[in-house]
């Protein structure tokens, strides 16, 4: 029949049936596999040792993700069972309200069994998965009841539901998930942890299975992990444009804020965005996936194509809700027990020594974490800065290479001025009271920027209003995975980058005035001068090309005198 | 769609992901074609009926085949194929007896669709694992691929199932499978064994007569086969698609040939509802009453009054006519001899 001529001859497959023994095999390595990844699965309780959900560890030292619907409605401290048989102390650390993620500390062992992350980029439809966890609250003794299924869909969209929990790039699968499942680890059938199982979707059979569940990809827990454990309340990001979606599958820009980065950019509405953070785009689910999955802050590349043809460039996701307190949820999301009277009485007092690890502060799920975070890469800071004399002002002397032979610069820093000479202009900046008029046009915001430098290479350490570690994000145009420093002053925000190499900032992103493009500077081979501590090479980023031009420090003198 | 047969058999090989490792064992790309044949459907919806289901393409021109529920009964169908692409869809045929639904595709006459071979279906044991494909809960959308769910064939049983106080028309041997089926926009889905072969239709979110158990069934393609054969040859008496070569009776003709008279036409789709018999009759004789709702003859679904006459004109003297009616919230089927004395003068 011509009429079948195009049907798919997709029904020719000669897979030779399994034989017992085949099965027999895949059974013994199915229960090998659980054995091996049950004792990382907790049973998280409300600090009385009632209600409960699912969570899995991921370092021996006890930290374990959890869903944030079920760490939301117990107070800071809760009680963990695995499956030893034994409860261990659990204190809050930080949350991701909007991906419905929360990281607890187990406390009381250094050597917590934990579960090793794959790649959920490579999980495909079809795959043989694992859920673990405590549905029902069925583990009396915490070992974790086992369901088996496929996964049903990958990057799966879901909308947030009368709440800001909004499920991202999610992977579907139909293993059986219930109550009690939620923030319970996925893995796959080789015992990978490739997801936290959140959500499902319950009908008209109740709140039980249907076959149909939802779990956030690990890649995405893992791009928030380092801000939870820097005891944050981790915001999302949004871009400072608006999609939608055409017949062809292009994903049309339509509304572009003026004030954005994006605007100057050359971001325009009728523009066809083609990829963002290197993923190729053909709906609007397509853009809110990817979106979802990023920190607030984070700098993500984006290609897009106009009249005047194809474009590239990087914008910085802007906050999506900006939590300063854990949002509540409605109390049907929430797990534990509701009535809160009852459970005021029956919680136990933590111990002092729990209670030093919890600070409460706006903005922080728990300021203990920031603070022991803000302090690891400040010390080592310290210490580099201590071989130093202090210098209350610099002179430095700079060469430009490669782009603008020829150039040269002499930079003389004091506490509340910057004065640049660029060939045979000069600026002057005032650090207290910075005028975007006394910058360079060819580096606008320079002049702010190293100010900020100075006042990070104080001797008695940094100057600013404000020290938080903010987590690990991806540096542009590096594409290093970076510690970020967060540094306040006033309402300016100066974000520092540090690697694990060296104790002084490999790079500072810095908006220098509000609606303005970003002072971005890289700072290589640090090196001890005469009496100051100056990268031999400077960098400094081209916001429109994202090319960087260097220079070269030729000479570098720090005095104990005001140097006006 | 302008597709060429040589772009539909790459797109198998390269558009999908691997298929890995179910029960065990590794199956090749190819398995995914399911995903190519499920179609979206969107249509009307109200309170607790969808406004979403789940089609399989059974022929190249664009022919789908779904179940016979309220979204085609309404019309204004929507078809998302999975490359993303949206059709208007008309009802070609209905066959009540086995809830299924033949569409077409409104397209240009070069469009080409990959589809399932019915002749190539698998008539599987119990006990064969299986996968069922659909568009369950409207989590996909536009060109994503529709959701999988595994299981095994539980039973081969006749269909004894609800849908809420009415019994169920399926009149067909169905499988009964282990995985979760039976939801919202999963109607319709298709049904493969793990190689990703065709087996069956999903079926709807029916319950069991008797437990009340939501049931988990699919329509074996086998026994579907030859209705959408018909239906695609227009072979078969079809509800939708009245036969025009019979004129309905009026209401006169009709007290005249089997003494019942129905609830006057005052809307477009007033229902059969039964206003007099006559004492004597044939209807009389059948057994039907005042207040009786027809809701089916023979196998079509009677959706309203004007149905029932054109349904019934096209029976002769000496035919046995089957007649399902509700009656006090219970279906009953009577059976009605059309009478020779009946003859109109024609």
């Amino acid at each position: 029949m011509g009429r079948c001529s195009v049907c798919l001859l997709v029904f020719l497959s000669t897979l030779t049936p399994l034989t017992a023994e085949d099965l027999r095999q895949n059974e013994r390595q199915r229960i090998e596999v659980i054995q091996r990844i049950a004792p990382s699965v907790v049973c998280v309780m409300d600090s009385a040792g009632a209600g409960g959900g699912s969570g899995v560890l991921i370092s021996a030292d006890g930290f374990a993700i959890s869903n944030y619907h079920v760490t939301s409605g117990s107070a800071s401290f809760l009680k963990c069972g695995l499956n030893d048989g034994k409860v261990y102390d659990a204190v809050l650390v930080g949350i991701d309200p909007t991906g419905d993620v929360s990281l607890i500390q187990l406390q009381g062992r250094t050597d917590f069994p934990f579960a090793t992350p794959g790649n959920s980029d490579n999980v495909r439809a079809g795959d043989q998965c694992l859920a673990l966890g405590n549905p029902f609250l069925l583990a009396s003794d915490f070992s974790p009841t086992v369901t088996w299924g496929i996964v049903s869909g990958t990057r799966r969209y879901q909308y947030p539901a009368n709440t800001f929990l909004e499920y991202t790039d999610c992977i579907q699968i139909d293993a059986s998930i219930n109550p009690g499942n939620s923030g319970g680890p996925l893995f796959d059938i080789q015992g990978r942890w490739i997801g936290i199982n959140g959500r499902a979707s319950f009908e008209k059979r109740g709140r039980v299975n249907s076959g149909a569940a939802y779990a956030i990809s690990v890649n995405q827990v893992l791009n928030f992990i380092d801000h939870l454990k820097c005891g944050l309340i981790v915001d999302h990001g949004r871009t400072d444009f608006t999609v939608e979606s055409d017949e062809q599958f292009n994903v049309i820009v339509r509304q572009v804020s003026e004030l954005s980065e994006a605007w100057r950019r050359g971001l325009r509405s009728g523009a066809i965005l083609e990829s963002f953070a290197g993923r190729q785009l053909s709906s609007a689910n397509d853009f809110q996936n990817v979106v979802g999955i990023f920190p607030e802050g984070t700098r993500i590349p984006l290609v897009w194509r106009d009249r005047s043809g194809r474009h590239s460039a990087t914008v910085r996701l802007g906050p999506l809700h900006s939590f300063r307190k854990a949002p509540e949820l409605p109390q049907e999301r929430r797990q534990g027990p509701p009535d809160e009277q009852a459970e005021a009485e029956a919680q136990e007092q933590p111990s002092a020594e729990l209670q030093k690890l919890f600070i409460a502060r706006d903005g922080f799920s728990n300021y203990y974490y920031n603070q022991l975070a803000t302090q690891q890469l400040l010390t080592p800071l310290r210490m580099r800065l201590a071989d130093i004399p202090p210098a209350a002002a610099w002179k430095i002397q700079l060469n430009s290479v490669e782009q603008d032979p020829g150039l040269q610069a002499e930079l003389v820093v004091t506490a509340d001025t910057i004065g640049l000479r660029l060939n045979d202009r000069s600026w002057l900046q005032n650090t207290t009271q910075p005028n975007m008029q006394e910058e360079p046009a060819m580096f606008p915001g320079f002049l702010i920027a190293i100010g900020q430098l100075h006042r990070m290479l104080q001797k008695e350490g940094p100057a600013f209003d404000e020290l938080t570690a903010a987590g690990k994000t991806l540096h542009l145009p590096s594409g290093r995975t970076l510690k970020v420093l967060n540094a306040r002053s006033g309402t300016r925000l100066a974000r520092w980058y540090f690697d694990d190499q060296e104790a002084l900032p490999v790079a500072l992103d810095l908006e220098p005035e509000a609606a303005t493009d970003e002072i971005r500077l890289i700072f290589a081979d640090w090196k001890t001068w005469q009496g100051v501590i100056f990268p031999e090479r400077l960098g400094i980023v081209d916001p429109a090309t994202e090319q960087v031009r260097w220079l070269q420090t030729s000479d570098a003198i720090g005095k104990q005198e005001s140097g006006k | 769609m302008k597709f060429h047969r040589r772009t539909l058999l790459t797109l198998a090989g390269t558009f999908l992901p691997p298929f890995s490792a179910l029960h065990g064992r590794s199956l090749d790309t190819d398995s995914f074609a399911p995903q190519q044949v499920v179609v979206k459907l969107f249509g009307a919806g109200l309170g607790s009926l969808d406004s979403y289901g789940t089609g399989v393409l059974v022929t190249a021109e664009g022919h789908v085949l779904t179940v016979a529920s309220h979204l085609v009964s309404a019309g204004f169908l929507t078809a998302v194929t999975s490359d993303g692409k949206r059709f208007a869809a008309e009802t070609v045929a209905t066959e009540p007896s086995l809830d299924a639904a033949l569409l077409k595709l409104k397209t240009e006459p070069s469009d080409q669709f990959p589809c399932i071979d019915l002749k190539s279906a698998l008539d599987p044991e119990p006990g064969t694992p299986v996968l069922a494909w659909s568009n369950m809960f409207r989590v996909a959308a536009g060109n994503e691929p529709v959701s999988i769910v595994h299981g095994v064939i539980a039973a081969s049983v006749p269909l004894e199932a609800v849908q809420g106080k009415w019994k169920f028309p399926l009149q067909s041997r169905v499988w009964l499978i282990d995985a979760i089926t039976n939801n919202s926009g999963a109607a319709g889905g298709l049904l493969t064994d793990d190689s990703g072969r065709p087996v069956g239709l999903i079926g709807r979110e029916i319950r069991h007569a008797v437990s009340g158990t939501w049931v988990n069934y699919a329509v074996p393609l086998t026994t579907l086969r030859p209705a959408v054969e018909a239906m695609l040859e227009g072979r078969k008496l079809a509800a939708a698609q009245p036969q025009r070569n019979t004129p309905a009776l009026s209401a006169r003709e009709l007290t005249a040939r089997f003494g019942l008279a129905l609830m006057p036409a005052v809307l477009e789709r007033t229902p059969a509802w039964v206003d007099g018999v006559i004492p004597g009759s044939t209807a009389a004789a059948a057994g039907i009453r005042r207040g009786d709702l027809i809701v089916l003859i023979g196998d079509a679904v009677i959706t309203s009054e004007a149905d029932a006459r054109r349904r019934l004109a096209e029976y002769r003297p000496g035919q046995k006519i089957a007649i399902t009616v509700s009656r006090d919230e219970q279906l009953q089927e009577l059976s009605l001899v059309v009478a020779a004395s009946a003859t109109d003068n024609r």
